[in-house]
C-alpha cells in the first residue's frame, strides 16, 4: 500500500474546514490469540464523508468497527473519533456516534417504542423530551403506526429502519453501519437506503461496512480490507479506473485484482449459527 | 421515492451518574425486565404449574405417607421450598438471558451507549429479584388449601426474604452468564444448578434431629414431650431416621438452606437452622454476589475482551 493511499487520495469537497477528521486511525491492529483480525490499519474519514469499508466476511470489518466504537480495544495503534482517542476517551467517543450493528440489537419482546424510549434514556435525552425524540424517531422510520406493537412480529427491513432511527436519536456526528441491508429483501433494502441518503444530504459522516458492490459504489471513498488488511484505497471511479480499466470493470474487479480472490464467504462460526437459530424462532426465553 | 424527513435527534449529554450510579438507567434497564416477565405468560403459567405440582400432588400426596414433621403437615413443610424454586427458576432465567442479550439482543446496544455499566447490572439485578418475589407468590395463593394462615407481617417478611434470595440467585445467574459462550448450555443449567441447590436446601426433608419416617406407630404425646427435651424431635411414625452425614454437610454449606430456613420461619415460624446464621447468610450475601455480577457484567462488556 502506498503512503498516498493510506492519507486517502484527494480530499473530499464537503469536507468541513477546521476541527479534527471525523476518524484517524494509524497503525491500528488487533489479534484475537494467534489471529490477527485487523493488521496496521491507516486511514482517515473526512467529515461529511461517506465511506465503505469493503470485503469478504471475515476480512476484519466488523473487528474494525468495533475498535472504532470502543467494543474492543486494539491490541497497538491507535484511533481518533473527531479528536477522542477510543481508548482514553471512551466515554465522549460513545456520546458522539450511532452504531448499527449486523444483527439487530433490539428487545424483540418489548415494542418499538419501547426499544426507542430505553434508547434515550441510556444516552440521557432529557426526560421532557424523550416522548418527542420517540415520536420523530418512528415517524422518520416510516413505523409510527406501529410504535406499540413488538419487535418480534417486525420484518427484517422494519428492524433495520427502527435501529436507524434509533441510532440517530442522540444527534450522533458520526453513524457506523455494519453491513445495514445484509438479509434485507431488494424492497427493504431499498426503503433503508433511502433514508441512508438521505442522511447524506445532512451532512453525515458514515462509515459503513459492506460486501454488496452496488453500496460500496455509491459511497464517496472505499477501503478494500482483505484478510485484516487495507489493500486499497479511494473513489470508487478511481480505484476503478486503476485497476480495472475494462469498459465493464466494477468493484468485484478490483478486488479480484488487488487480491486474487472473490468476495466469498465464509464458513458459519458458532455465533453465526445462534444468530440462525434465533432467527428460526428457537429459545424460548426471547 | 417517498421523501423522508430530516434526521431525529435530540443533542444529550450523556445519563446523569455519580460514580457509575444513574438511577435512570437503571429504572429503565428494571422497567425493562418488568415488562418482559410481564408479557411472557409462560413463565407465569411455569410458576403455576410448579406449585401445582409440587405443593398440592407432592405436598398431599407424600403427605399421606409422612404424617408430620414437628407438627407441620407435609404441604405445610415444604411450602417455603416450593416459593424458593420458582425463585430459582425465575431469578436463573432473567439472568440467562443474558447471554442471548449480549450475542443477539439489546445488550451491544447498551454496551455501546455512554449508560455506565454498574447501572445496567444493577437494573437488571433489581429486575431479577422483583420478578422473583412476584413468581414465588404464586405459592403464597395455595396456603388456604394447606391450612397456613398469613398475616400481614408474614407475607411482607417472605417477600423481603423471596427479594433477598432472587437477587442472590440473578446474581449468581449473572455470573454463570457471562462465562457462558452459548446458549446450549442453558439446560444443564437448570438441572445443575437449580436441582442441587433445591434438594439440599432442606425444601423437602427436615435437617436435624430425628427424622420419623412412614410409620404406622403413634408416638405417645409424653414422650414426643420428653425426646423434645433431649433436642430431639419426634415425628409422626415409629422409628428414627438420621439424616446421612455427608447430605447434612452439602445442607450446610448450600447457602439456599438458610435464605429458605428464613422464609419457612417467617411464615410458618419453623426453623431448623440459628436465626443469626439464616440472618447473615440471606442479606449478607446477596450484595455480595451482586457487586461480583456487576464486576463480571463489566469484565464481559469491556473493550480489553
Amino acid at each position: 500500500m502506498s503512503p498516498d493511499a493510506a492519507q486517502g487520495g484527494p480530499l473530499n469537497d464537503r469536507q468541513v474546514a477546521g476541527g479534527p477528521p471525523a476518524i484517524v486511525t494509524e497503525g491500528l491492529t488487533r489479534r484475537f490469540g494467534d489471529v490477527t483480525a485487523v493488521e496496521d490499519l491507516s486511514l482517515t474519514v473526512h467529515r461529511g464523508e461517506f465511506f465503505a469499508l469493503l470485503g469478504p466476511n471475515g476480512a476484519g470489518k466488523t473487528t474494525t468497527i468495533h475498535m472504532l466504537t470502543t467494543l474492543l480495544r486494539p491490541t497497538a495503534g491507535r484511533a481518533l473519533v473527531l479528536g477522542h482517542d477510543v481508548v482514553s476517551e471512551p466515554q465522549a467517543v460513545r456520546r458522539l456516534l450511532g452504531m448499527v450493528f449486523q444483527e439487530p440489537a433490539l428487545d424483540e419482546r418489548l415494542t418499538a417504542t419501547e426499544n426507542l424510549e430505553i434508547h434515550a434514556v441510556l444516552y440521557g435525552v432529557p426526560r421532557g423530551q424523550v416522548r418527542t425524540a420517540v415520536t420523530h424517531a418512528l415517524e422518520w422510520a416510516s413505523l409510527a403506526d406501529v410504535g406499540g406493537r413488538r419487535v418480534r412480529g417486525f420484518s427484517g427491513g422494519m428492524k433495520r429502519r427502527l435501529e436507524l432511527a434509533r441510532a440517530l436519536m442522540h444527534a450522533p456526528r458520526i453513524l457506523f453501519l455494519d453491513e445495514p441491508t445484509l438479509g434485507l429483501d431488494p424492497r427493504g433494502r431499498r426503503h433503508l437506503w433511502e433514508r441512508i441518503d438521505a442522511l447524506r444530504r445532512e451532512g453525515m459522516t458514515v462509515l459503513m461496512t459492506t460486501h454488496n458492490l452496488p453500496e460500496a459504489e455509491a459511497c464517496d471513498r472505499v477501503g478494500i480490507i482483505d484478510a485484516g488488511r487495507l489493500v486499497e484505497i479511494g473513489p470508487p471511479a478511481e480505484l476503478v479506473a486503476r485497476h480495472a480499466p475494462a469498459e465493464d470493470g466494477d468493484l468485484e474487479d478490483v478486488f479480484i485484482a488487488l487480491t486474487g480472490k472473490q468476495l466469498r464467504d465464509e464458513a458459519a462460526t458458532a455465533r453465526d449459527k445462534m444468530v440462525s437459530f434465533a432467527r428460526r424462532g428457537g429459545e424460548h426465553t426471547r | 421515492m417517498t421523501t423522508v424527513p430530516s434526521s431525529p435527534g435530540v443533542r444529550a449529554a450523556a445519563p446523569r451518574s455519580w460514580a457509575g450510579f444513574a438511577p435512570a438507567v437503571v429504572w429503565v434497564m428494571w422497567r425493562r425486565e418488568m415488562l418482559r416477565y410481564w408479557r411472557d405468560r409462560s413463565q407465569m403459567f411455569g410458576g403455576l404449574s410448579r406449585t401445582v405440582l409440587w405443593l398440592v400432588i407432592l405436598g398431599f400426596g407424600l403427605g399421606a405417607a409422612l404424617r408430620e414433621i414437628e407438627g407441620y403437615s407435609y404441604a405445610q413443610y415444604i411450602l417455603p421450598g416450593v416459593i424458593v424454586l420458582n425463585v430459582l427458576f425465575a431469578a436463573l432465567q432473567c439472568a440467562i438471558a443474558l447471554v442471548w442479550d449480549r450475542e443477539v439482543g439489546i445488550l451491544r446496544e447498551v454496551v455501546v451507549s455512554p449508560a455506565p455499566i454498574f447501572s445496567v447490572s444493577l437494573g437488571k439485578l433489581l429486575g431479577g429479584a422483583t420478578i422473583s418475589v412476584a413468581q414465588g407468590t404464586i405459592p403464597l395463593l395455595f396456603t388456604p388449601l394447606i391450612g397456613v394462615r398469613l398475616s400481614v407481617v408474614s407475607v411482607l417478611g417472605a417477600w423481603v426474604v423471596m427479594f433477598f434470595l432472587g437477587l442472590f440467585m440473578t446474581a449468581l445467574g449473572v455470573i454463570i452468564a457471562t462465562r457462558l459462550k452459548t446458549f446450549e448450555g442453558f439446560g444443564s443449567i437448570s438441572n445443575g444448578v437449580i436441582q442441587p441447590l433445591y434438594f439440599l436446601s432442606g425444601s423437602i426433608f427436615p435437617l436435624r434431629g430425628v427424622i420419623g419416617g412412614v410409620g404406622f406407630l403413634e408416638i405417645p404425646e409424653h414422650l414426643r414431650e420428653e425426646l423434645r427435651r433431649l433436642g430431639i424431635f419426634a415425628i409422626g411414625g415409629g422409628w428414627v431416621v438420621q439424616l446421612p452425614g455427608w447430605i447434612q454437610a452439602l445442607v450446610y454449606v448450600n447457602p439456599v438452606s438458610y435464605q429458605l430456613d428464613l422464609l419457612r420461619y417467617v411464615l410458618l415460624r419453623f426453623q431448623q437452622l440459628p436465626m443469626a446464621a439464616d440472618l447473615a447468610v440471606t442479606f449478607g450475601a446477596a450484595p455480595v454476589a451482586a457487586v461480583v455480577a456487576a464486576w463480571a457484567m463489566r469484565r464481559m462488556t469491556s473493550a480489553a475482551r
